[in-house]
């Protein structure tokens, strides 16, 4: 087990390296000079030169990316050409906002899923099957930023019983926080949800056909524990590999539901750092997404030897 | 686990197994958020309705809690261009004099000045009762400093410092500037905003001036947070301490969502207003509306060293093909003043002059005598999401009508500007924000060999007006050069000019003090809120 692990982390450095390349080599080759950005038509030739020395890019390619990735081992991935701050210290600081969001959104989006999925599964082609399929669809297909709007509209502005937009620590403040959430999680979380609940119905129905369920039944097995013990349990492994994905997701930022409810997330930074060319910043927050998907990605296939014992990594690591 | 609690909640012989996962499911990702919001560095932003600066209920004093469009991206006032960052950095620092509503230079942190017959040095009096935030004095050496900081480490505004030969403190409270040629536009290369601000001597060592600040404003500076910044008031400010205790700017980019706030009372103060929402909100009772043209222009610059644009009869035809009247309803909602100059009505160097009206027929006929064929292209390069874009699709359909195809060429802002340096381009479109003297708005985009002439106009009449009145220091008989210089840049069409955006501000009814200005400052020093 442990060797699978470490082996899976060995490949995940491996990986890493090759987004660190491709990340790199995609900022320089979009058009656009960042320091032209950051200082405005005004500025002088002397200083745009200035800025450029300060920031390394009258460096030769590839002594900037041996730099970057150098420093970036160490914990370093540089500083921001458009605040001037450590990127790590930035990255750092939206942490806590992004990963309430995502926590709180993947929770929403199980809280839909497993029940209607589950549902529909249990009857399928009947009218909860019919509902359940089209609401999961009317929840892909609704935009974002319009749910969004509408919720602000709504239980901001009518109803008045959420803020309508903004961030609290949950340190500083735990009640606030969660009052903040509420919204930013549920438009966040219908869409991933969405795409869960029919996962979550096909692997439900598969599960449902297999021959030990219908043996568990015969044997007068009671029909929720055979729900329980046998059907949710088999179907749980898509559900955690798609999940797995939604989750990361949602950790590299909702960009438009970060914009809509002010919140302060990572999503929000990476998209400003693609409009201003902020290349460390980008190349940091990419590096950390890359991270991200890695490490859900492993924890998921752990997952999988703990839900279902016929899966071993034991033999993988010889 | 949702299964577990809704189906069977108390069934007893329910799988332990499942049961125990699906518990450590919700328990690891409660955890997780736990450990993580733990290490939370901020206070983030107060929660609505529970803090004191909640709209309608703030006695004397207090927070005024004000929406701004976007996250500043520094608090270096000298390294910052960001119009977010000035919104908080006007409230923090001071300059040696700064601009009326009218756009007339005032004293400041100088209380008077003086200029030699020569015209080449002018001798700065500074006020004697000013204390920066940490409690010390402010002197003429911070002055040296901080000119010299700009000039010397090649910072954003280091332009404006290209007639300033020497900058010496003569006493501990005279400042002399020594010129290389007459600039009676030096007002406004010290004052027009707070990228000149005063900071103490030293404080580019002794501080990180990204994230902290040590003005002589009237509020200071709190610790900066991804999700907004608090400023307090600062008690000894020269001018008197300001009548709130603080403002809190919170960072909010979706227009929708900062009117609903300032709807719900979550916010007292915002300027991120969408313009179709302008007319709704003229009548609305909840809402207080601030309306004023601001000094920001758009226009529309034609290459002229490219064919046909060259010709000036083609540049008027578009002119006169134009219809400015629908392209501000298309792009601003109707909230702008049509403007053939460059600066507005009100400020007190604009000068009425509007030659061109939409006039097909005198377009068409001005095409035929530059010999410009029907269906001439016409690539109009804009920056993505922005009016640019609405201006250049109204304009598309206007100049169909005379026979030109327009094509509509939308860049993020970093290409365009890389094209606009190239000269890479037919026309373009954009804005000017922010000038408040004629040299800003006029020289560098016009004289031949501006830096900012990217449009490649060449007239040696304006070169001599532009640069006679850079040095003259009467100001009508300056106002008169300029007057003289705008008219002809208009009839050669080497900029035509849209209009001027209005500045759009709202906030609660009841909030007192507060001041809608052309060149878009946010000064909350004598706000009041409402009772």
């Amino acid at each position: 087990m442990t060797g699978y692990v470490l082996r899976r982390l060995w490949q995940s450095a491996v990986v890493l390296i090759g987004v660190s390349i491709l990340v790199f080599a995609i900022m320089h080759l979009v058009p656009g000079d960042p320091v032209r950005q950051a200082l405005g038509t005004r500025a002088t030739e002397a200083a745009y030169q200035a800025m450029r020395e300060r920031a390394g890019l009258d460096e030769p390619l590839l002594t900037q990316y041996l730099d970057w990735i150098g420093s970036a081992f160490t914990g370093d991935l540089g500083v921001s050409f458009r605040t001037g701050r450590p990127v790590m210290e930035m990255i750092l600081e939206r942490v806590p906002a992004t990963v309430s969001l995502a926590a709180a959104a993947i929770v929403v989006a199980l809280l839909i899923a497993i029940p209607l999925g589950t549902i529909a599964a249990l009857k399928p082609r009947s009218p909860v099957d019919w509902f359940a399929t089209a609401s999961s669809q009317a929840g892909l297909s609704i935009p974002d930023f319009w749910m969004g709007i509408m919720l602000i509209l709504l239980f901001a502005g009518t109803l008045g019983w959420f803020p309508s937009g903004g961030y609290v620590g949950l340190t500083s403040d735990p009640v606030g926080w969660a009052h903040h959430l509420v919204m930013p999680a549920v438009t966040a979380g219908v869409a991933s949800g969405s795409i869960l609940t029919r996962f979550v119905r096909s692997s439900v129905l598969e599960a449902l056909g297999q021959d030990h369920v219908r043996t568990a039944r015969a044997k007068g097995m009671r029909r929720r524990d055979v729900l329980g013990w046998h059907v949710l349990r088999n179907a749980l492994i898509p559900l955690v590999t798609v999940g797995g994905v939604q989750l990361a997701y949602l950790l590299s930022g909702v960009v438009i539901v970060e914009i809509v409810f002010a919140w302060p997330g990572l999503g929000q930074m990476a998209l400003q750092a693609v409009e201003s060319r902020d290349y460390p910043l980008l190349q940091g927050s990419v590096l950390l997404f890359a991270v991200i998907f890695l490490l859900v990605n492993l924890l998921v296939d752990l997952l999988y030897a703990r839900l279902d014992p016929r899966i071993s990594y034991v033999g993988a690591a010889k | 686990m949702t299964r577990v609690m809704t189906v069977t909640p108390r069934n007893r012989r329910f799988p332990t197994i499942l049961r125990f996962r699906a518990w450590r499911w919700g328990a690891a990702v409660l955890a997780a958020s736990l450990a993580l919001a733990a290490c939370d560095t901020g206070e983030g932003v107060d929660v609505d309705g529970d803090e004191e600066g909640t709209a309608g209920d703030a006695p004397e004093g207090g927070t005024l809690i004000a929406a701004i469009g976007g996250e500043p991206d520094q608090f270096d006032p000298h390294v910052t261009t960001a119009h977010v960052s000035f919104q908080v950095l006007e409230n923090v620092y001071d300059t040696l004099v700064a601009p009326d509503a009218e756009g007339e230079y005032q004293p400041s942190l100088a209380r008077d000045w003086s200029t030699s017959d020569d015209e080449l040095t002018w001798t700065f009096e500074l006020r004697d009762d000013v204390t920066f935030h940490d409690g010390s004095d402010l002197t003429a050496d911070d002055v040296v400093y901080s000119y010299n900081r700009i000039i010397e480490d090649e910072l954003a505004n280091a332009y404006k410092f290209s007639e300033v030969d020497d900058i010496e403190a003569v006493a501990e409270h005279t400042v002399e500037i020594t010129l290389n040629q007459p600039t009676p536009a030096l007002l406004d290369n010290l004052g027009s905003h707070k990228g000149l601000a005063i900071i103490p001597e030293g404080a580019d060592e002794d501080l990180d001036l990204v994230t902290e600040a040590v003005g002589t404003g009237p509020f200071e500076l709190g610790s900066p947070e991804a999700s907004g910044v608090t400023i307090t008031a600062y008690e000894n400010h020269w001018n008197g301490s300001p009548t709130l205790d603080a403002v809190e700017f919170r960072y909010i980019s979706e227009a929708t969502t900062a009117l609903t706030s300032l709807r719900a009372g979550d916010i007292h103060w915002t300027d991120n207003i969408a313009p179709q929402a302008v007319e709704d909100l003229q009548g609305d009772e909840e809402v207080e509306l601030g309306m004023s043209p601001s000094v920001d222009y758009w226009y529309l610059a034609l290459n002229q060293e490219r064919e046909p644009w060259d010709e000036v009869e083609a540049r008027q035809a578009i002119a006169y093909g134009i219809d400015r009247e629908q392209i501000v309803e298309a792009a601003q909602f109707g909230a702008a003043t049509i403007n053939q100059t460059a600066i507005p009505e009100h400020n007190l160097w604009h000068h009425e002059y509007a030659p061109y009206e939409h006039n097909p027929d005198e377009a068409a006929s001005l095409l035929e005598s530059a010999g410009v064929d029907e269906g001439q292209q016409l690539d109009v390069m804009v920056v993505q999401e922005t009016e640019g874009v609405q201006i250049a699709q109204a304009l598309e359909s206007q100049l169909a009508d005379i026979g030109i195809e327009v094509t509509i060429e939308q860049e993020p802002e970093s290409t365009w500007l890389d094209r606009q340096s190239e000269g890479d381009f037919d026309a373009f479109m954009w804005s000017w924000v922010g000038n408040l003297d004629p040299f800003g708005f006029y020289h560098a985009q016009h004289v031949c060999d501006g830096g900012l002439n990217f449009q490649g106009y060449c007239n040696p009449d304006v070169d001599e007006l532009l640069n006679e009145a850079a040095g003259e220091t009467d100001q009508d008989a300056r106002k008169e050069l300029y007057d003289q210089a705008a008219e002809m840049i208009v009839d050669d069409v080497s900029y035509l000019y849209l209009y001027n955006p209005d500045v759009v501000q709202a906030w609660v009814p009841g909030l007192d003090g507060y001041e809608v200005r052309p060149d878009r400052a946010t000064e909350f020093e004598n706000v009041t809120l409402p009772e």
